[in-house]
């Protein structure tokens, strides 16, 4: 009888377990965040874009990006936004060429933000503005240089895009998930396929901090690599890898459909040695750091065991196909 | 009389053919692999032939030979990019034949407006053929002879860094077409072949050491090419590894065609082109050649899973096929992904055209180029849509759970090349 009971409830809930939490407890709230942040500091901007203005409100738009940046299925996708927000990783320097190729052109183009929304998104989004805000060589321009006009410039086109994403988010993507397998739906033909695709932004997500927040730096045992981890000018390096834990937390909760014990001690595993690391994993060129951080690299690893056992299997999904397959 | 239909009937539902045409299926993708990597290898030999006959006499002609055969060994080559991020063997394998970007400026001189050593790589502008010793990591290299070990030992990913790339297709094609340096305007790079000629005709300087690069790297490819095919003969272990577990060899085909459809083709390779506006984001930048790149490597995810490839020489290679194995499961879902499939060749066809009709891909990057972007991006959202198909056809086969046991597959395609 309780058996039928729950099947019952299972069968009246309107959208695939978990995929409705998901989007009113996680998701939502957090492109919304997004954009109160970066209205933010498109108005600091406009008021005074100097440096030491700006970065109070920079770190706060990017501590919001952490809240959505794994999120890469709809809005996100659309128009390259979430390569326009925060292009990274940067393996060619391309953010630094093209940053200084604006600058030492003054290029015209931060007058008019429908053509700023075309420059290429190394020149544009959080990774651009933390060379304006954090680079020495850059980052004491005055008020009327041409620098303090690119630095609103790309603080407008942010706050543009978080707009988007999360009216897309709010008028339409999340009908698209919560409507899955329903007639007229061809984004997801199963409602599986909804809960499939935010799994699949939870295990990528994971793999991304592993391997690429943590893994840049980390490069090889001869041959660490400090100077590439991410943010690093702007301090926040480790910041990202605890935000991004603890937003892909979050999301790991919303998608359960029961107790996911191995699930939370691996999190809180991990998050509790990640407060221990260098702030811009410096010292992963040291041993004592690099064994650190190989370490907490086992413990994301630990989730995602746990993460597919507790909650792949429950879904009844594997990952799907990401965006960072590939080399 | 009824009974006995209907008893048939179930028996041919119940067959075991199913499980019989799973290696029917893999054997077809196997004998694809041999021939696409066969058919790489006599075209790369031809490749070959062409470089020693610039190097021995180097004229307009000769170098104008060489890059067609470049451009012909690419045609196959790109058709067997879909072998690469299902089976580790190719994919260990492929950085040394098809490393992409690279910084160029470790082989050979570049213009100045390339910049020197950048803070991701220091070697960047190394330039091995002007420079018969130099440190690297610490270490003092002799090139005073440049032979294909000091290419692959030494050079290749020197000092950890992806981009230095001292072997393969690209570098090849470096050395035979020089940087383009029209930017987002037309037109390829424009080696003269006078870099390649002796005494004072010689430009560019060192034109020896130049020819002995060329030489090495030919050489390399040859013999890389060479394994890769004894891998996928009779016996092979790449051919052994796919036919051994019948499940596992599906997913590492369906692994192929998603990884290569979505991260690599339509992100990292097209999408992330027009988000830069970047010219060098081009895959086969130095020629010109990046539609061309695009459009074979859309056609190899096709002929693995419709079980047929036209070979170099007009034949044909086909079998049993993915596409019957979908239809068996699920016929909607084969459907579907056949015209998705189809319908990027489309996409991807009508952007090979423009291409060659003098709308080339590095103008359609330009920032603001509507029609330029228009192209790309209508390839990149077919590319998306086939690779939703794709993961519809993993479902439908049921070896969606097999990532769950432990092995690198779709739940961490990632693991399977790294």
């Amino acid at each position: 009888m309780r058996h039928l009971a729950a099947a019952l409830i299972f069968a009246a809930s309107p959208a695939f377990a978990g995929v409705e939490e998901a989007i009113d407890d996680h998701i939502l709230p957090a492109t919304a965040a997004f954009e109160a942040a970066t209205e933010d500091l498109a108005r600091t901007a406009q008021a005074d874009c100097r440096a030491e203005t700006l970065r109070s409100a920079y770190q706060d738009a990017f501590d919001a990006w952490m809240g959505i940046s794994h999120l890469r299925l709809g809005p996100l996708e659309e128009d390259g936004r979430a390569l326009a927000i925060g292009f990274w990783p940067d393996t060619r320097g391309m953010v630094q060429r093209t940053v200084a190729g604006l600058l030492a052109d003054a290029d015209p183009v931060v007058e008019s933000p429908e053509a700023f929304a075309e420059v290429s998104v190394a020149g544009r989004g959080l990774f651009a503005l933390e060379r304006l805000l954090y680079d020495d060589a850059v980052s004491g321009y005055g008020a009327d240089d041409y620098a303090c006009a690119l630095a609103t410039a790309i603080a407008r086109d942010l706050h543009r895009m978080a707009e988007d994403i999360d009216t897309e988010w709010r008028e339409d993507f999340a009908a698209t998930l919560r409507t899955a397998g329903k007639p007229g739906n061809d984004t997801f033909l199963t409602d599986k396929e909804a809960a499939q695709a935010l799994y699949t932004a939870l295990t990528t997500g994971l793999e991304f901090t592993k391997d690429q927040r943590l893994g840049r730096p980390m490069g090889t045992f001869d041959r660490p690599r400090p100077e590439r981890a991410e943010a690093r000018r702007a301090g926040r390096s480790l910041h990202n890898v605890e935000l991004s834990l603890e937003a892909l937390r979050d999301l790991a909760r919303a998608l359960a459909t029961g107790p996911t014990p191995d699930t939370e001690a691996a999190f809180a595993a991990a998050l509790e040695l990640a407060a221990e690391l260098d702030p811009v994993l410096a010292d992963v060129a040291q041993v004592q750091g690099r064994f650190e951080a190989e370490i907490l690299q086992q413990r994301i690893e630990a989730i995602q065991h746990a993460v597919a056992n507790e909650i792949g299997v429950t879904l009844g999904v594997s990952a799907g196909f990401n965006a960072t397959d590939g080399d | 009389m009824r009974t006995t239909m209907t008893a048939v009937l179930a028996l041919a539902a119940a067959t075991p053919a199913l499980a019989q045409s799973k290696g029917e299926v893999l054997a077809t993708y196997a004998d694809i692999a041999a021939a696409a990597y066969e058919d790489s290898l006599i075209t790369a030999r031809a490749l070959d032939a062409a470089i020693q006959r610039l190097i021995a006499e180097p004229s307009a002609q000769t170098l104008q030979a060489a890059r067609e055969a470049w451009l012909r060994a690419r045609v196959p080559y790109q058709q067997t990019e879909v072998y690469r991020f299902g089976n580790p063997i190719v994919d260990d394998w492929e950085g040394k034949v098809n490393a992409w970007p690279l910084d160029e400026g470790l082989i050979d001189y570049v213009d100045a407006s390339y910049g020197g050593a950048t803070d991701q790589n220091r070697y960047a502008a190394l330039n091995v053929i002007a420079n018969p010793t130099f440190s690297l990591s610490g270490e003092d290299i002799d090139a005073t002879e440049i032979t294909p070990a000091l290419l692959e030992n030494e050079l290749h990913e020197a000092d950890a860094v992806e981009a230095n790339v001292a072997t393969g297709y690209h570098a090849i094609e470096f050395l035979l077409w020089g940087q383009d340096l029209n930017g987002t305007d037309a037109g390829a790079g424009e080696r003269p072949w006078t870099d390649y000629a002796t005494g004072e005709d010689c430009t560019g300087g060192n034109c020896d050491r130049r020819g002995d690069y060329l030489q090495a790297a030919s050489d390399l490819l040859v013999s890389d090419l060479e394994w890769m095919v004894g891998q996928w003969a009779e016996g092979g272990a790449a051919r052994e590894a796919v036919l051994s577990d019948e499940d596992a060899g599906l997913v590492a085909i369906l692994t192929g065609m998603g990884s290569l459809s979505y991260g690599e083709q339509a992100g990292e390779r097209m999408k992330l082109g027009v988000m830069l506006n970047d010219p060098e984001e081009e895959h086969d930048c130095f020629s010109d050649n990046t539609h061309n790149s695009h459009f074979y490597d859309g056609m190899g995810i096709r002929n693995v899973y419709f079980g047929e490839y036209v070979r170099a020489d007009g034949s044909v290679v086909s079998g049993p096929s993915l596409s019957s194995l979908v239809a068996e499961a699920d016929p909607q879902v084969d459907a579907a992904l056949r015209e998705d499939l189809n319908q990027t060749m489309i996409e991807l066809g009508q952007l090979k055209t423009a291409a060659e009709a003098g709308f080339s891909y590095d103008r359609m990057l330009e920032r603001g180029n509507e029609a330029g972007e228009a192209l790309i991006m209508d390839a990149v959202n077919a590319l998306v849509e086939q690779t939703r198909s794709i993961e519809r056809a993993v479902a439908a086969l049921g070896v969606d759970q097999i990532g769950f046991e432990g092995s690198d597959s779709l739940d961490n395609p990632n693991a399977v090349f790294q």
